[in-house]
């Protein structure tokens, strides 16, 4: 028996097997205990100490620098400028496209944004770097800054007309629509702040290179590194076993990155560099500031007729990210003419990058703002009016759904929180001088599917361990996969080892797009499914197995235990049927690509790419993670102060490897939704294009005293169309539709509409 | 200018000592000196509660807290809390709780978490959330931190009970 006979799983505990159990984490003790060794924190012998120096300027250029008084400094080893020829080569994009007009400056002379490196400064100490680092004497020629999206100087930008999604005529439904609700929505730049900053120790042995860094994505930084450095990819190794968050700012090297590495090479002698606070919000990107006007058509019912969508989202003037203001709106909502287009605006900032749920939060601030404007047009309910918009296929691709729970989520979400007690009217629920609001957002994020790969060893004393490159970012990838590889293996749980982070273990796709676990408890299944059977195939069949004459034709394993389907056979553990057979060990190796991606080429675009990546509807179905927000906030009727007093969530993301752990994520992606409502926005000085608030003091993070009782429902059922085991999405959806179900319930507390993130109590009084 | 003194401080217990220089934080000497890494800075400004470690029974700020400062005094460290392979009554509760995703700044609530119980061994709801303000926690297990603070509390009361 495999597990592929095995009956149908449900997801939860009524399985019995290892997938779907509320398991605590697998690295809970070495993480609970300090043990947990953090990429910073690897001890190497001989370091150097690294401190990066970023330009005062928003553009212009470094006219020179003199280092001379920095260089006298004690200790100091090596000064690297804009003056330094690095001698690297530009790295492959996840497009896996190469620039071909190399070479790649790290440290270019000309300054596109504040805080742009522009010298490294190495020494024996920290101390002592970061004192020659303040000896260095700059001269810039500065430039006209345009320091933000929404700055005079910004201008439209331009258009990204691959982003343009049309259908029906959207312009004259919305014309003939007897209820339009047209508005403004502006979110501002926010940053990842993970806990653990950024930063890398690199190391030369001749022409290897290791890179202890905090990773999403091994495989693809350890490429990065090679191809800069000109190497041979197998000569580079990057090592990331635990990362203090990541929230999609660790899934690439970044230019600080290249040029600590070089430093490296240059002194013959490892390197230290760690980013500091206030640098983690210029070394790499945050969310893009967006803006949306968005226009809703309705009949006198509240029936969509049409939705008119015009973005725009900001990038940097030296790359090109694209926050897609889209990405929620065509989904959400059955409607027969639908128009969105987007503009790019370039302004001077550091290029921003993918943080949880890019796009889709943003957009579903908008549209879901948006819908609850409506509702109050027409005097319905906001979560009537989501009913009788309910979209049964995807209205953009025409694919029906693979599963979509959301009338569930609504239901079950609504009963648990006492939506049916709402009040209708604004300002008509207090408590004292605390007026009460209650808002309803929904949410989605897709289905991402990619390809993985896993090493499970069936060891001697009856364990295993698992071995992947993937990486595990907080979101539990060690927990999950041991449960997988115990329910496949018929190993107990206790008895799995796993070992992860690492770019010279087998393959993995990024920690991001919420895909991972889907993506890698295939992968570890597969080869547990093959371990497992050539485990039995050996118990059937080696002249030395106590299996060997007894008839079966196939055998269980359980409870690491052997024995025959029925009865009265011998049970043997794993280990001791290692032993009589005299085998160390079984050691299957597996992945789930396919024959075309089956060469070496195909294999390493697939680990170090996005071009394996297969989207929402790459399929026959259109599949997504769904959920429902409800909340209960209290405003002060005099201050404005703002509370966020309880939630109930409900979603629906498939089947869950192990509630606990995607309990965790879901209030973890609310609780950062709170903070997107609230309290995060980067502030930037508009003559000099610098972020002001770039510290953990003034760049607000939602702490334990803002966090209500949130409670989350599960009401999804497992999608055999979105993964092997079937679940969807966990990590990203919890944050999307939690600031507009905020806004909406400040509305209905004070009657005050705030369209422009994050709401504070000036806008209330 | 400033040269490198000796001090001598019990770390979990034992007595220790080091050279070091006037300006080095309680969590750089605890980090490269006793490769004790629990402690970890993260905002390098007192604000996020990472660095949290206990000198002479009170919680501080390692990344503020120099650690000439410690001359003298019992230092301890969430590596000091567990006796052989048995945990911590608050490690436990958190593991079981699932009060931690990455686990970078788990350390420095762990450590809060001591005191908050030695002050409070019962605490309400409200007393925890606003106790706890000083440790941030990015992947946002809050509503679990919480949970385990009381798990812990509850253990605490009826061990209480029984002795």
């Amino acid at each position: 028996m495999t597990l592929l006979d095995t009956p149908r799983k449900h997801g939860d505990a009524s399985d019995g097997g290892a997938i779907g159990a509320r398991l605590s984490r697998l690295d809970g003790k070495l993480k609970i205990t300090g043990a947990a060794t953090y990429a910073l924190e690897q001890p190497v012998d001989g370091l150097a100490y690294a401190v990066l120096v970023p330009a005062t300027i928003g553009a212009g250029r470094v006219a020179r620098i003199d280092v001379a008084a920095a260089k006298a400094a004690p200790g100091v080893r090596l000064i690297l400028t804009p003056d330094d020829d690095l001698g690297l080569q530009p790295a492959t994009d996840w497009n896996n496209v190469r620039a071909s007009d190399g070479p790649y400056v790290p440290l270019p002379r000309d300054i596109a944004y504040n805080g742009q490196p522009v010298a490294l400064v190495v020494a024996d100490s920290l101390e002592q770097a970061t004192e020659a680092a303040r000896r260095l004497a700059i001269a810039y020629e500065e430039g006209p800054v345009t320091p933000g999206l929404d700055s005079p100087n910004a201008g439209e930008g331009s258009p990204l007309d691959q982003l343009s999604v049309a259908w029906g005529d959207a312009e004259a439904a919305l014309a003939a629509a007897p209820v339009r609700v047209e508005a403004e929505y502006h979110t501002p730049r926010e940053y990842h702040a993970a806990m653990e900053p950024h930063g890398l120790i690199a190391r030369w042995e001749g022409d290897r290179l290791t890179v202890w860094e905090p990773s999403q994505w091994t495989h693809s930084m350890a490429r990065s590194y090679a191809e800069w450095f000109g190497l041979p990819p197998e000569n580079v190794r990057l090592v990331s076993p635990f990362v203090g968050g990541g929230f999609g700012s660790k899934g690439f090297s970044y230019g600080f990155g290249a040029i600590a590495a070089a430093a490296a090479r240059r002194l013959g002698r490892p390197v230290k560099l760690a980013v500091t606070r206030p640098q983690n919000f210029a070394a790499y990107g945050g969310r893009a500031a967006t803006r949306q006007s968005l226009a809703l058509g309705a009949t006198e019912d509240g029936v969509l007729q049409a939705i008119v969508l015009r973005g725009a989202s900001e990038t940097s003037t030296v790359g090109t990210w694209v926050e897609q203001v889209g990405a929620a709106t065509p989904l959400m909502y059955a409607v027969p003419n639908f128009s969105a287009r987007q503009r790019l605006v370039a302004v001077n900032t550091v290029t921003p990058g993918a943080l949880r749920a890019p796009g889709k939060t943003p957009s579903a601030f908008a549209i879901e703002s948006a819908i609850d404007e409506l509702a109050c047009a027409v005097g319905a309910d906001p979560l009537e009016i989501r009913l009788r918009n309910y979209a049964e296929e995807d209205p953009q691709a025409r694919k029906p759904w693979s599963t979509r729970r959301m009338r569930e989520a609504l239901a079950e979400g609504a009963e648990a929180f006492g939506w049916a007690r709402r009040s209708r009217e604004p300002r008509s629920m207090r408590d004292g001088h605390q007026l009460i609001g209650w808002g309803l957002a929904t949410g989605t994020f897709p289905v991402i599917r990619n390809y993985g790969e896993a090493l499970v060893r069936i060891l001697a004393d009856g364990s295993a361990e698992v071995v992947t490159g993937a990486t595990d970012i907080g979101q539990g990838t060690y927990t999950i996969l041991a449960q997988t590889a115990a329910e496949a293996l018929g190993i107990p749980f206790e008895r799995i080892d796993v070992r992860l982070g690492d770019s010279a273990l087998p393959g993995a796709p990024v920690a991001g797009g919420s895909k991972l676990a889907g993506v890698m408890t295939g992968a570890v299944q597969k080869a547990a499914i093959a371990a497992r059977d050539e485990l039995i195939a050996l118990a059937l069949n080696d002249p030395n197995s106590p299996f060997r004459d007894t008839g079966a034709n196939t055998l269980i394993l359980a409870d690491g235990r052997i024995s025959a389907p029925r009865g009265d056979g011998p049970v043997v553990s794993v280990g001791e049927l290692l032993g009589r057979i005299g085998r160390e060990r079984i050691e299957v190796r597996r992945d789930t690509l396919p024959d075309h991606l089956q060469t070496p080429e195909g294999r390493f675009r697939a680990w170090t790419t996005m071009t394996t990546v297969q989207g929402p509807t790459a399929g026959d179905y259109s599949m997504h993670s769904w959920c429902a927000h409800f909340v209960e906030v209290r405003v002060d009727e005099d201050f404005g102060t703002i509370r966020v007093a309880r939630m109930v969530s409900a979603f629906d993301c498939g089947r869950l490897y192990n509630p606990k752990l995607a309990e965790s994520q879901w209030k973890g992606g609310i609780i950062m939704g709170i903070g997107m409502a609230l309290l995060e926005e980067g502030l930037v000085d508009s003559r000099n294009g610098r972020v002001i608030n770039n510290n953990l003091g003034d760049y607000l993070l939602p702490t334990n005293a803002d966090v209500p009782d949130i409670r989350v429902i599960d009401v999804g059922i497992p999608d055999p169309h979105a993964s092997a085991l079937g679940g969807k999405g966990v990590g990203e959806v919890g944050i999307v539709g939690v600031a507009p179900a905020i806004a909406n319930a400040v509305f209905h507390a004070t009657g005050r509409r705030v369209r422009r993130l994050p709401i504070t109590l000036d806008a209330l009084v | 200018m400033s040269s490198p003194r000796t001090i001598r401080f019990t770390l979990n217990g034992e007595p220790v000592s080091a050279t070091i220089m006037p300006h080095e934080t309680l969590v750089d000497v605890l980090q490269h000196r006793f490769d004790l890494r629990g402690a970890r800075e993260s905002c390098g400004q007192g604000l996020c509660g990472c660095c949290t470690v206990h000198v002479d029974g009170k919680p501080v700020s390692g990344c503020l807290f120099l650690a000439v400062f410690a001359d003298g005094a019992r230092v301890d460290t969430v590596e000091g809390l567990a006796r052989g392979d048995a945990l911590d009554p608050v490690q436990e509760a958190f593991i079981e709780a699932g009060a931690f995703q990455c686990g970078f700044c788990t350390p420095g609530f762990v450590m809060m978490v001591k005191q908050l119980l030695k002050e409070h061994p019962e605490p309400t709801d409200e007393e925890v959330r606003h106790y706890l303000t000083g440790n941030l926690c990015r992947c946002s297990a809050y509503p679990e931190i919480l949970d385990a603070v009381k798990l812990a509390s509850a253990r605490q009361a009826e061990a209480a009970r029984r002795a």
